[in-house]
């Protein structure tokens, strides 16, 4: 039997999405199978961001409605062993899918994937708690700005509430040189605040953007400091005992050594 | 806003930004209305001050998570300078 994971936030745009694609690849990557499930009806993405969007027959939607087989819903990811995907209506509403008809799914896809994560729409309401309702395991998204940790807290205390455990904390969008100029709020700080096990630190990158332009998972090359972020995260999901590594600020000699190794 | 912060050097907006959730999260964790912490900050104060020198701008109240997650800790901190000359009960 495998496990639900829900990836949430409260605030939006903190890299949910980012997250729930580069994590299911690296799992399947290291061997797991996977089932990433797009739980943003409405505004669904996770579909663009794994590149699959021109595959999606069917959604959750069909799914409840009966119009399809759970089986038959799920697209298979054709880049690596045992990723699939079942995307969320784009025509529906949130409202139109009861919380006890994503927790169905949800446990129907642990009988035949060792993960089932769920990309969580941003917010607290009725999204959200469908997103939620199925996940015995949280991991809450956060940029390290006001706003995001703020909300983050939010959603910690009501997934405490519904008994949901562990809870652990990504750290995205993190820039060691902001720290250092006393512009950004540093590990430490995030930890002290929300009170959770932090599970990795995703550092700001480029090569971010680049991947979701092209609809290719990062975790697929392992060349960015990003990628290599997941994969640590996708380590320790499964089990393995990781360290989290410190991401420390550009000095005189990493920034010459970046410049020279910069692709032009 | 004290003497040091409006003339002396400029605090990191990260230090700034942490002090500032630490209070907006403990009002949202209260889950009532903004302003009982600030309320009860005053009447503590009121309380504190028949029997210590503090100064207003010091004081931090913060709601941390217990260990057992369930419930909270109610952290209430008034930095004195010195005890009162001649404390008193009001009757
Ligand atoms: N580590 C990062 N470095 C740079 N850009 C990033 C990083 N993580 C996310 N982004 C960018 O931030 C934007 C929002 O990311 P994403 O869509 O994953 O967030 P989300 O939480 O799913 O948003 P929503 O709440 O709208 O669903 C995207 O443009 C993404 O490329
Ligand atoms: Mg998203």
């Amino acid at each position: 039997m495998g496990k639900v994971i829900v990836v949430t936030s409260g605030k939006g745009g903190v890299g949910k999405t980012t997250s729930t694609a580069n994590l299911g690849t690296a799992l399947a990557l290291i061997g797991k199978t996977v089932a990433v499930v797009d739980a943003d009806v409405g505004l669904r993405n996770l579909d663009v961001v794994m590149g699959l969007e021109s595959r999606i027959i069917y959604t959750s939607m069909d799914v409840i409605e009966k119009q399809c087989e759970l089986q038959k819903a799920l697209v298979r990811d054709r880049r690596v062993e045992g990723l699939m995907l079942l995307a969320a209506s784009q025509k529906n509403d949130k409202d139109d899918i009861q919380p006890e008809q994503m927790k169905s799914i949800c446990q129907r896809l642990t009988v035949n994937y060792d993960f089932v994560l769920v990309d969580s729409p941003a917010g607290i309401e009725r999204g959200f708690q469908n997103a939620a309702a199925g996940a015995e395991e949280a991991i809450i998204v956060t940029t390290p700005d006001v706003s995001a940790i703020r909300d983050a807290d939010r959603i910690i205390g009501l997934l405490q509430n519904a008994r949901v455990e562990p809870i652990n904390l990504v750290l995205n969008r993190f820039s060691p040189d902001l720290v250092k100029s006393g512009n950004m709020l540093d590990k430490s700080d995030v930890l002290d605040i929300l009170n959770i096990e932090l599970l990795g630190i995703i550092p700001e990158d480029e090569a971010v953007i680049a991947s979701t332009n092209r609809g290719i998972p990062l975790v697929h090359s392992t060349s960015s400091s990003a990628a290599q972020a997941y994969m640590r995260i996708a380590r320790r999901l499964s089990g393995q005992q990781i360290p989290i590594p410190d991401l420390h600020a550009k000095n005189f000699f990493s920034g010459i050594m970046e410049w020279f190794s910069r692709k032009r | 806003m004290n003497f040091m912060q409006l003339f002396g050097r400029k605090s990191k907006s990260s230090t700034i930004a942490k002090q500032r959730l630490k209070l907006v999260i403990t009002q949202d964790r209260f889950d009532v209305d903004e302003q009982l912490v600030t309320r009860l900050t005053h009447d503590l104060a009121e309380v504190l001050a028949k029997y210590f020198e503090f100064s207003m701008n010091s004081v931090q109240m913060s709601l941390k998570k217990a260990q057992d997650g369930n419930s909270y800790i109610l952290v209430a901190d008034f930095p004195y300078k010195k005890a009162t000359k001649h404390p008193s009960i009001k009757g």
